[in-house]
């Protein structure tokens, strides 16, 4: 079981994380609306994994990204992001993400990322 | 989409009842099997096969068959095989008619004629609407705008289709300068191109995106309800952005806007292409290098 901090806009997308990786045995110690508050809510809590959506308002996941691994390189970060974000993504690869989930979630994916994660 | 198209015409033509036309396409259902769940009756395809394509298809806008291709699962030829066995959509629809005693095959070919005359459709035309190829339909309904709109709607309705609601159809596309809407989400694509694209209701409407995609019960178009709109409407423009990044366009999708009493959309010209699910109509709005704005 992993604890998970979940940082994304959309509360349907957050909603959606939280039911599928709760009903896996994972737990959500919390969420943050963007990357400025999931930063701050990261080196507060300590999350085994992190769940960053690219797309996002005031501090987006990629500059987010940055930030967490400055704070911690050890960290253990899965991206999520839509179809179609590919120079977004090999900036998160060169920034170290872990790890990357697509929209629309697929659940076993979500499951098995998460799993590879907490390992 | 055929049968919702043509079946809907004769509704409005007072040919045959709504009840009626619900009876014909739910009879559909119970002869036209998923292409995948053939492939795995006829033991070309294992379950885990057939399940893997699905998934892929959510986030790749690609067909059954030419992902199972692709995979090596199944071959060009199966595929073709497949796809008889599946059925044509308007071979089914007008038998339908034919057996439930609604509508015998003269007044079906008089009825085509006369929808095709209110339509504008030349013979090539109705050759694409009765063939069942989605692509080949939504382009029946597109205004002669440019190759981008053509490719944004075509992935939405595709997308439409497989994620919200597979009994959906649409309607003419036209161009406007002003619509009236009482709520929006919307998501602006910059770069190479700049792209406001999203979906308008007035009423509940939205609804019919909202409930399916969040999988909840809203009871009215709130910003949560907006929410789930707008994150469909990123899945969407997501799969675009990923064509367009194929062919060497560079896109940055924005975060979603959402507007929950609005009145009107404004712009210089932008494209609105209406999809029906049953009594709802939906506004799916594409601006393509031009602004627009909510009032």
């Amino acid at each position: 079981m992993a604890k998970i901090l979940i940082v994304d806009d959309s509360r349907t997308s957050r909603k959606m994380l939280r039911n599928i990786l709760e009903s896996n045995g994972h737990e959500i110690i919390d969420e943050a609306v963007n990357g400025q508050e999931g930063v701050q809510k990261f080196q507060a809590l300590k999350p085994d994994v992190v769940t960053l959506d690219i797309t996002m308002p005031i501090v987006d996941g990629v500059e987010a990204l940055k930030m967490i691994k400055a704070l911690d390189p050890e960290s253990k970060v899965v991206m999520v992001t839509a179809a179609g974000q590919k120079n977004k993504m090999i900036e998160c690869i060169k920034a170290g993400a872990n790890e990357f989930l697509t929209k629309p979630f697929e659940q076993q994916e979500i499951v098995d990322v998460i799993n590879k994660m907490s390992n | 989409m055929f049968d919702q198209i043509f079946g809907n015409y004769l509704v409005k033509t007072g040919t045959i009842t709504k009840e009626q036309l619900s009876d014909v396409i739910e009879s559909e259902s119970k002869v036209r099997v998923k292409l995948g769940l053939i492939a795995v009756a006829e033991k070309l395809m294992t379950t885990e096969q057939a399940d893997e394509v699905n998934n892929l298809q959510a986030i790749m806008d690609r067909r059954f068959g030419d992902i199972a291709v692709e995979k090596g699962y199944l071959t060009e030829a199966q595929v073709g095989s497949l796809l008889k066995k599946q059925g044509n959509i308007y071979m089914i629809f007008v038998q339908n008619l034919i057996d439930k005693g609604l509508m015998t095959l003269e007044q079906i070919d008089e009825a085509l004629k006369n929808y095709q005359d209110q339509q504008g459709f030349t013979h090539s035309d109705m050759d694409d609407l009765v063939s069942g190829d989605v692509d080949r339909t939504v382009k029946l309904f597109l205004p002669s705008n440019t190759e981008l709109c053509d490719k944004h709607c075509g992935i939405a309705i595709r997308t439409f289709l497989r994620i919200i609601n597979s009994s959906a159809y649409v309607s003419k596309a036209y161009l406007t300068d002003t619509l009236k809407i009482d709520n929006f989400a919307m998501q602006q694509l910059a770069g190479d191109h700049n792209i406001y694209a999203g979906f308008a209701g007035t009423g509940n409407s939205l609804l019919a995106i909202a409930n399916p995609f969040a999988d909840e019960e809203f009871e009215s178009v709130d910003l949560d309800a907006l929410d789930a709109v707008g994150e469909f409407t990123n899945c969407i423009n997501g799969l675009f952005a990923s064509e367009l990044g194929n062919e060497g366009v560079d896109m940055d999708m924005l975060p979603p806007a959402f507007y929950e009493k609005a009145s009107r959309i404004t712009g210089n010209q932008f494209c609105v292409f209406p999809i029906h699910v049953g009594e709802q109509e939906i506004s799916f709005i594409l601006a393509i290098d031009s602004t627009i704005s909510v009032n």
